[in-house]
């Protein structure tokens, strides 16, 4: 905790990724970037990129075929971090739980610090929940954090040999 | 003086004798390594000796010159003959009949036959100090399964003391003969390899020399015809009466040999042959006697209706030869491309012809013979020790050869950045020509210069992204130990490039200018305040050169000692796993357009004869 | 003394610059906008992100461009001569690119060849403004371009109208962000870096936006406040520019510097030339 952190709550930069949800939520979030609600106005961005951004926000039940794109976003992004799940689909799977294509929920993969409820939640939750995830992102350290279920096979499954 | 010129030209030739009777290891290495030596002392005791030398040559010298003439001519036939290959055999009868018509028509001269003034022996320099490294750099190349070794060096340096003999001539009979000599030198090295692509690229480099010998000849019979004189000097001295259609075949036979658009294939043709073919055509010899022939005649052709249509003509080249490298795949062409290019620039600025725009076209010539003898030493190396050969198999080349891919980038950096010759030399021509910007031809050659500038950096950064591309750390570094002879060679370049760009300054103001200066006859504005250098009221600062300096070496050699103590992620691919290969634009955009730009060079070359030679 | 105090500062001042941007972008969709100090903030929060790289290669270049742009800065408001600092700039590219081109991602691959069409679209122009510089002030000096008592704008208005429009391939705006394309190759060359490393470029991005508009200043000639009204004047624009079209293919935008741009300057040198 430095002179610098101080900063953090300043500039929020967001990803977010759709892990498989019916858009209900993208578009939720599309309205919050919109001149109503102007997130921007807390400083937070839509950075589409892991490597710059601070908060993972992450919509949908987790498909199969999503989960290891999820995993390998998250150790991309660098410490300190969070996760905020939105939407019902990501608690648990929603309207999808227990289907056989479906992981139930984004707790399963990467821990998850913040979760907006509603199916889908108002512009007015997500910009509670961000405000939530900054509160608890100022107190993370620069540690490194792993995913759920972290070994190092998995990671060597999920990556590639150098060439 | 005379018998250091006499000596620079001879002893190549005994070396060669020596080194093709004796046919050993020993002797080939040992006597191309005294060479460098014994040639860079005279070239530099005669660059900073009383010049210009006048030699007058006996009668018998003159008859010896012209049957060697008829005898070069007649081989030249002999080998169209014994390829079957019409056109060199109809050059060849053209080239017999034109010079006996010459020989005919020539009046007795009185004008010495040897002269070699300050550009003379600028060039002996650049032969000492460039050509001859190649030549230590080929005897360990041909240990690498080629054959006839000792043959392919003595080659080398019997070439290195005919372009010495080529640029110290006066008379332009004896110019034509040297000028042929070259050609048969280039034919000899290209097809040295005897397989059929060879042979063919030999016969291809043979006839369109001959076309420049052929206007060469043609300009000797106008001269004569029409003025009565027929050496350089005489020219020069009579800068309003001379012939302009006679300068005009004169220039064209200075693009053909530098190997300017329609003509370009001969000097592509050269990369079949071994490595060191392309070092020595491209950097010391044969294409830069191009440049040099219009730098002799540049002060007579001087803002002449011929000047404005060369400037349209090589500035062309120098931006549609830079486009069309962009479509190549293979390393060697694409240095190729970019040495037709760079001599479309230099020929550019011979032919501004004003002080400031020779200064541009020597400082050109000087890093375009380091850097092009530099760059294609490492890909005769990369070739050899590492078998690339394409850019596309350069890929990690940062990790498996560090040393020659920093050299490779150094290069580069020389061809266009900011403290290097190169930009000094685009630098002074656009601030030169931007005093008389009230002919068309002028704003043209800005727009050149800036979009041909910006074509080759682009050309450049492609290759080196390739080459530096990588999926991870850069860890793996394993330095492959190289023969000592190609450390030698590349170190010598890189240290000469480094000297030169750090004493710029004073080099410019101090060489080079003086040479301009004789040329033109008037003095260049340039001057070296302590190490940064003035152009009439613009300054290049000593910071800046020295800043821009530090930050391109540690661009290009820092990578390898920088570590810095972060973690290594996976680079980002939409969470999906990354492409195994990742390959760079071929601009295949433009090289459908090829064939058009071509044929607009063409149309340029063919204006060029009939407007410029006057023949309208 | 100014251009001493402006080139020390040049990365706060971008900074500011930057700010304003992003409210004046935000006024222009009716948002509110983040707070003027928002680059610092960003900046300061950067700097809190635990450093994680491709390679250090590829890290050390991002830091290098941020040298190489301070450094073009640098020779363009105390060096004596425009020409010189225009050709400095291509430095500052060549650690961008080599840098982008040096990981194994297709994004920042593309970025970084879409890059070099930026550098082709633009370098000629360039070159073409400060020679059309020359015409009008007789000096490639900037500081006599400062001192000309004439009006540079009047003589050159279609090269000013040319560089208005080459400012949104300079500074990565739309139409002609292609290079940076944040919605198709999410940033191109600075795609890679993360935290402090990508802070290096965040700032160059600051510095070269001082770059470009002392160009724009130049025109204005010793007459500051009509230097100040056109940099008010071309900043407005860009971003009314930026917000209201689409980006373009590389292709166009290669064509329309090309065909449009570099003719249209061309002519007013010439005109100019005659004149």
């Amino acid at each position: 905790m430095g002179f610098f952190s101080k900063f953090r709550k300043k500039s929020p930069w967001i990803l977010h990724y759709n892990t498989g949800g019916c858009n209900g939520c993208d578009i939720e979030i599309l309205a919050t970037l919109a001149p109503k609600y102007d997130i921007e106005r807390f400083g937070a961005l839509n950075r589409g990129n892991p490597k710059q951004a601070d908060i993972l926000l992450v919509t949908g039940p987790v498909t199969k075929n999503c989960r290891d794109v999820l995993r390998r976003l998250y150790l991309e992004m660098p410490e300190p971090k969070v996760v905020v799940a939105m939407g019902a689909c990501g608690h648990g799977g929603g309207v999808f739980r227990h289907l056989y294509n479906v992981e139930n929920g984004v707790d399963n993969i990467i821990p998850v610090d913040v979760w907006i409820p509603g199916c889908a939640p108002n512009p007015r939750a997500l910009i509670d929940g961000i405000v939530e995830a900054i509160k608890i992102w100022e107190k993370k350290s620069k540690d490194k954090e792993y995913m759920k279920n972290h070994s190092k096979e998995m990671i060597k499954n999920l990556g590639v040999n150098d060439d | 003086m005379e018998s250091l010129i006499v000596l620079s030209i001879i002893i190549p030739w005994v070396f060669a004798l020596t080194v093709y009777l004796a046919k050993n290891d020993f002797v080939t290495n040992s006597l191309s390594y005294l060479l460098l030596p014994i040639l860079a002392f005279f070239a530099i005791e005669l660059f900073f000796g009383t010049l210009p030398v006048y030699i007058h040559t006996s009668k018998i010298l003159d008859i010896l010159m012209d049957v060697y003439d008829f005898g070069l001519l007649f081989f030249f036939l002999y080998v169209g003959i014994k390829y079957k290959n019409s056109l060199v055999i109809s050059l060849a009868i053209l080239q017999i009949t034109l010079l006996i018509m010459a020989l005919i028509m020539m009046p007795h001269s009185d004008t010495p036959n040897i002269f070699v003034d300050k550009l003379s022996a600028f060039i002996y320099v650049i032969v000492a100090l460039v050509g001859v490294p190649i030549v230590i750099y080929a005897t360990k190349y041909m240990d690498y399964n080629e054959k006839n070794k000792h043959t392919f060096v003595a080659i080398l340096l019997w070439f290195l003391g005919v372009m010495n003999f080529a640029v110290s001539v006066n008379n332009i009979e004896w110019f034509f003969a040297l000028f042929e000599t070259t050609t048969l030198a280039s034919y000899a090295l290209i097809s040295f390899r005897k397989d059929e692509e060879a042979i063919n690229n030999g016969i291809l480099a043979l006839w369109m020399n001959q076309i420049g010998g052929v206007a060469i000849l043609i300009a000797l019979i106008l001269m004569i015809k029409y003025n009565g004189y027929y050496h350089f000097t005489d020219i020069l001295n009579h800068p309003k009466t001379v012939a302009i259609a006679a300068l005009g075949f004169l220039s064209l036979s200075a693009l053909v040999k530098g190997a300017q658009m329609p003509f370009h294939k001969w000097l592509l043709g050269a990369m079949v042959a071994p490595t060191p073919v392309s070092a020595i055509l491209h950097s010391a010899t044969m294409v830069k006697i191009a440049p040099y022939l219009l730098l002799r005649i540049a002060p007579v052709i001087k803002g002449t209706l011929l000047a404005k249509l060369l400037i349209i003509t090589t500035g062309y080249v120098f931006v549609v030869a830079a486009i069309i490298a962009l479509t190549q795949d293979n390393f060697k062409k694409i240095l190729a491309y970019s040495t037709i290019s760079l001599l479309g620039l230099m020929m550019l600025a011979a032919v501004v012809g004003t002080p400031i725009a020779l200064t541009a076209s020597l400082v050109l010539i000087v890093f375009h013979a380091f850097a092009k003898g530099f760059l294609f030493v490492e890909a005769g190396v990369l070739e050899k020790a590492f078998h690339v050969k394409y850019i596309k198999q350069m890929r990690r080349l940062v990790e498996r050869a560090p040393i020659t891919l920093m050299f490779i980038f150094f290069g580069f950096l020389n061809m266009t950045f900011v403290p290097f010759g190169t930009f000094i030399g685009k630098w002074m021509m656009i601030e030169e020509v931007s005093n008389f910007l009230h002919h068309g031809s002028y704003i043209i050659l800005i727009l050149y210069v800036g979009a041909g500038s910006a074509f080759l950096s682009i050309l450049y950064m492609k290759v080196l992204g390739i080459s530096v591309r990588k999926a991870h750390g850069i860890e793996r570094i394993k330095p492959i130990k190289l023969p000592i002879t190609f450390n030698f060679v590349s170190v010598w370049y890189y240290l000469w490039l480094l000297v030169i760009t750090i004493f710029i300054a004073p080099f410019i103001a101090n060489e080079i200018v003086p040479i301009a200066n004789m040329i033109a006859g008037n003095s260049a504005n340039i001057h070296a305040i302590g190490l940064s250098l003035q152009m009439n009221h613009s300054i290049l600062y000593f910071w800046q050169i020295l800043g821009a300096l530090i930050l391109l070496l540690l661009i290009h050699a820092l990578p390898y000692f920088v570590k810095f103590k972060a973690d290594i992620v996976h680079p980002y691919n939409c969470g999906e796993r990354f492409p195994r290969y990742i390959e760079t634009w071929n601009f295949e955009c433009l090289s459908k357009y090829e064939n058009y730009l071509i044929a607009f060079s063409i149309a340029l070359f063919i204006m060029v004869v009939v407007l410029g030679g006057g023949l309208l | 003394m100014i251009s001493v105090i402006l080139t020390i500062f040049a990365p706060i001042l971008g900074g500011f610059v930057y700010g304003i941007e992003r409210i004046v972008r935000a006024r222009m969709q009716s948002r509110m906008g983040p707070p003027l100090m928002q680059p610092f903030y960003d900046f300061f929060k950067l700097m809190d992100k635990r450093p994680i790289m491709i390679h250090s290669f590829h890290a050390l270049m991002g830091i290098m461009y941020f040298i190489a742009e301070w450094f073009a800065l640098a020779v363009l408001l105390l060096g004596n001569d425009l020409l010189i600092a225009v050709f400095f700039h291509v430095i500052a590219v060549l650690a961008l690119v080599i840098g982008a081109s040096s990981v194994r991602s297709s994004y920042s691959v593309l970025g970084a060849l879409r890059e070099l069409m930026h550098m082709i679209s633009y370098e000629p122009l360039m070159v073409l403004m400060v020679v059309s510089f020359y015409l009008v002030v007789g000096s490639f000096d900037i500081k006599d371009v400062l001192h000309y008592n004439g009006y540079p704008i009047l003589d050159l208005p279609l090269v000013f109208i040319a560089f208005l429009l080459t400012i949104p391939m300079l500074l990565q705006k739309s139409p002609f962000d292609v290079a940076e394309a944040h919605q198709e190759i999410i940033g191109g060359p600075e795609i890679e870096y993360s935290g402090p490393f990508y802070e290096a470029l965040y700032t160059g991005k600051w510095i070269e936006y001082i770059y470009v508009f002392t160009f724009a200043f130049l025109f204005g000639g010793s007459h500051y406040w009509l230097g100040a009204i056109l940099v008010i004047f071309a900043f407005l624009f860009i971003n009314l520019l930026d917000n209201s079209t689409a980006r373009l293919d590389f292709r166009r935008m290669v064509k329309f510097a090309w065909i449009v741009l570099i003719p249209m300057a061309a002519l007013n040198v010439i005109l100019l030339a005659l004149i």
